[in-house]
């Protein structure tokens, strides 16, 4: 009986389990499935597969699609590279800015030091949101918008952005490096320019490799920033994407949505379940900004 | 006793060293009195630099021909700053908007705001875009731009205060070491000794410029937009509480505010109570005794199992995987009414019968199917279920696997004392682990709520904020907006742009929001810590 019981309990399981899991997975076999048909509407996407309909009708269209008069987005691969070009550039300044800045508060004592890392995590605290206004009404004031100076002015604002967090991570991290490390390379005669670049920068590569594929993420999907500052000349992916999506709009294509956010999310679910472990950590050490 | 003789002596001294400190009010006397001019020198530098800056960024060497070729004769009077309105502006001369440099001007942008709009007339000349040869004073005063740059050179210059009181400091502490007799350092001494201290300031500098600039100047700047009366299409604002009064006294402004303001409340509430609760549930689950999966031996030692835990945490932790926007967006498709959601019910044939349920339980105001989700005036009450549903279909997975982790570290010895003392599965489950999850996710549970509260994405790209209330007008929220999306839409669509309105808002959220995030951070290990 004792048996019998514990089986059914966990056949239950089982099959509460494998109802989640169609919970999760129904929706997005339904958006793959989607992306197959070369079709505009929603109304023709069935909620099975039909694979006699199957194409790839759409996915050329996305490669090969030119920004014309009647539409007013431009095509996807040229959204695809303003984000890349944005992503490139905040991976570096990031980079430097976090190795550096975790460098000075893990290594020194200085006068300040809390005072500073407090101010900065009460700092991050505030949405990007509120300073968005701001954002968006000096860099009109300048004629930026709708310019390249935009663009580039977008990830002076996403490095600044994540300087906080990503000084708590990096500081986290070196400070689990002995600090006898440093006393012997001080003792052998060497500077603190030359300890940092031949001794702490190689032995924080694991991190600073985190750190840059966070910073290397972040771009891509922002859409409120993005949407404001680079303006209609410099459609990023995430506004593209918004805009297809947009019922209102009439470049409206929820089918190549999909298809160019299937895409997108390739690459980023590889990367995430590739770094689960790290992410959470990082969620959980320091807020994350939103 | 000893302590109190020693206390006079001290007193004395301090007086003479703070007496003597006071010399510092004019920058750098102070150090050059205690033979450290190289001291002096530094501060000098950053004087003289931002002299600099003023001067070459000035037209005073214009001033003098310029103000003696005004046409106006006797009636011309130069003033600093003036709170005037524009419409005074004929009689009137700025010295420091035509001629000031980028700290004097910038000051007086700070105070007032600007003062020539587009299209008056100032000096005898009509002021516009296009600036007259020669001439930068013809161009119209833009009030963001003056605020945003008046806020840079007064951070520019708080630096330089506060590197004038570190000085001040500086010299009083050197003049007692004087005083009571000790050596004072070499220029060379001290020059090694501030680079091995500074060396942590040196590479901190580009952090805190970038920060002072794109982080604190922005958000001061929003904070005092909203002590103006700054909307779309105005070029020329000005200080005032005209937008707090305005929000206040309008009763159906109020209105909306509070409405959005109890829908926020509610759903960051629930949202942060459902994911965390499924994601419990689910780690429960997974960690449970019955899920073992099929083991299947492959050679002598090994063997792997199918259906183990891992595979089911793998498949679970997908919509944590997939982008949040991209899911988003996708759920807008599911729940459009072409969408996934009514293919659904229409292929297990209960489509009528959920809308008539729908109806019944008072959510959806038709009995119409194919059901609208998110877009009914009438179906407000839909529109939130589904936009929560969203959410706990992709942020549950975050805190099952938050919460898989603090089950690891639970003591078995707990579980092993409570088997011996005969509780039962839910004895175990109500005393050891709710609590012990309960403790050490609580700050976890704080920054979900907070970011639930400011969720703009979980809103804005489902929904956008519809449906619209009935009989609203352009730029109020619609009944899903909560207070961050509503303020998105009333500061930047195409037919909104009230900035001052957006500002008060953010204030209040963030006098909401605020103090709770300050108390959970004065809990985080950072705040104990020495150093």
């Amino acid at each position: 009986m004792r048996k019998f019981k514990h089986t059914l309990s966990g056949v239950l399981v089982y099959l509460y389990m494998i109802i989640i899991v169609l919970i999760i997975l129904v929706p997005v076999v339904w958006m793959i499935s989607a992306t197959f048909y070369n079709v505009k509407s929603l109304a023709a996407i069935p909620l099975l597969p039909d694979f006699s309909k199957f194409s790839l009708e759409k996915y050329k269209w996305l490669f090969t699609f030119k920004q014309n008069e009647k539409s007013a987005l431009p095509d996807y691969v040229q959204a695809f590279s303003y984000s890349l070009l944005i992503a490139v550039i905040n991976t570096i300044g990031v980079v430097i800015l976090s190795t550096i800045n975790g460098f000075a508060f893990s290594r020194f004592r200085f006068k300040g030091k809390k005072a500073i890392l407090l101010t900065m995590m009460l700092l991050q605290m505030f949405p990007t949101f509120m300073s968005m206004m701001a954002y968006f009404l000096i860099f009109r004031s300048l004629g930026w918008i709708n310019t390249i100076n935009g663009l580039l002015g977008l990830v002076l604002i996403y490095m600044t952005g994540s300087i906080p967090i990503n000084i708590f991570i990096v500081r986290g991290y070196l400070r689990g490096i002995p600090k006898v490390i440093d006393e012997a390379a001080y003792i052998d005669g060497a500077t603190k320019t030359q300890l940092f670049f031949h001794v702490i920068f190689p032995l924080a590569v694991p991190i600073i490799g985190f750190v840059a594929v966070n910073a290397f993420m972040t771009p891509w999907l922002d859409y409120m920033l993005q949407n404001k500052l680079a303006g209609n000349n410099f459609i990023t992916i995430a506004v593209w994407l918004f805009r297809i999506n947009d019922p209102l709009s009439k470049d409206y294509d929820p089918i190549a949505f999909m298809t160019g956010a299937l895409l997108l999310s390739i690459p980023i679910v590889i990367v995430n379940f590739a770094m689960q472990k790290y992410i959470v950590y990082g969620m959980a050490t320091g807020a994350e900004k939103g | 006793m000893k302590k109190e003789k020693v206390t006079e002596a001290k007193k004395e001294l301090r007086k003479k060293a703070g007496l003597f400190s006071l010399l510092g009010l004019i920058p750098g006397l102070g150090q050059v009195l205690n033979k450290q001019w190289y001291k002096a020198i530094v501060l000098w530098t950053f004087l003289i630099l931002l002299i600099i800056i003023e001067l070459s960024t000035s037209r005073y060497g214009f001033a003098s021909a310029e103000l003696a070729n005004a046409r106006y004769g006797a009636s011309v009077y130069p003033v600093t700053y003036s709170f005037m309105t524009p419409d005074n502006t004929g009689d009137v001369i700025y010295f420091w908007r035509d001629y000031g440099g980028f700290i004097l001007s910038g000051i007086w942008g700070l105070f007032s705001l600007g003062s020539v709009g587009p299209g008056s007339k100032y000096r005898g000349f009509n002021i516009s875009v296009e600036i007259q040869e020669k001439l930068p004073w013809t161009r119209f005063d833009d009030s963001a731009y003056l605020l945003g740059f008046g806020l840079i050179t007064l951070v520019m210059l708080c630096v330089l205060v506060f590197l004038w009181v570190i000085s001040i400091i500086d010299s009083y502490k050197t003049r007692k070491s004087i005083l009571s007799g000790k050596p004072t350092p070499t220029m060379k001494e001290y020059l090694k000794h501030t680079y091995d201290n500074m060396f942590a300031y040196i590479i901190l500098i580009p952090a805190i410029t970038l920060m002072l600039i794109f982080t604190i100047v922005p958000l001061l700047f929003s904070a005092l937009v909203a002590f103006s009366d700054f909307e779309r299409g105005t070029r020329l604002f000005h200080w005032g509480f005209k937008t707090f009064n305005y929000l206040f006294e309008n009763a159906s402004l109020l209105k909306y505010f509070l409405d959005t303001l109890w829908w926020t409340i509610i759903w960051a509430f629930m949202s942060s109570f459902t994911v965390y609760s499924v994601g419990f549930l689910h780690a429960l689950v997974i960690e449970s005794k019955y899920v073992n999966g099929i083991k299947i031996k492959i050679g002598k030692d090994r063997q792997i199992s199918l259906f183990g835990k891992k595979f089911w945490r793998t498949i679970f932790i997908l919509p944590w995987a997939i982008p949040s926007m991209i899911t988003l967006m996708m759920f807008k498709n599911v729940f459009n009414i072409d969408g996934l959601a009514n293919e659904i019910l229409r292929n297990i044939r209960m489509g009528q019968n959920m809308a008539n349920f729908l109806h019944s339980i008072g959510l959806y105001g038709d009995t119409m199917f194919p059901i609208s989700w998110v877009t009914k005036t009438n179906s407000g009450g839909l529109a939130r279920l589904v936009v929560i549903i969203t959410n706990l279909w992709l942020g549950w997975p975050y805190h099952m696997m938050l919460i898989t982790g603090v089950l690891a570290t639970i003591p078995r010895e707990l579980y092993e004392a409570s088997d011996i003392d005969g509780a039962n599965g839910r004895q175990k489950f109500r005393y050891i682990t709710l609590p012990q999850v309960l403790i050490s996710t609580m700050p976890s549970i704080i920054m979900t709520f907070s970011f639930n509260f400011n969720n703009f994405g979980a809103i804005y790209f489902l929904t956008g904020g519809t449906p619209a209330y009935p009989n609203s007008d352009i730029g109020a929220p619609g009944q899903t907006d909560i207070l961050i999306s509503w303020i998105y839409k009333l500061t930047f669509n195409d037919n909104t742009g009230y900035y001052a309105r957006g500002a008060v808002y953010s204030i209040l959220i963030f006098l909401l929001i605020g103090i709770f995030s300050v108390w959970n951070m004065s809990r985080t290990k950072l705040m104990q810590e020495e150093e």
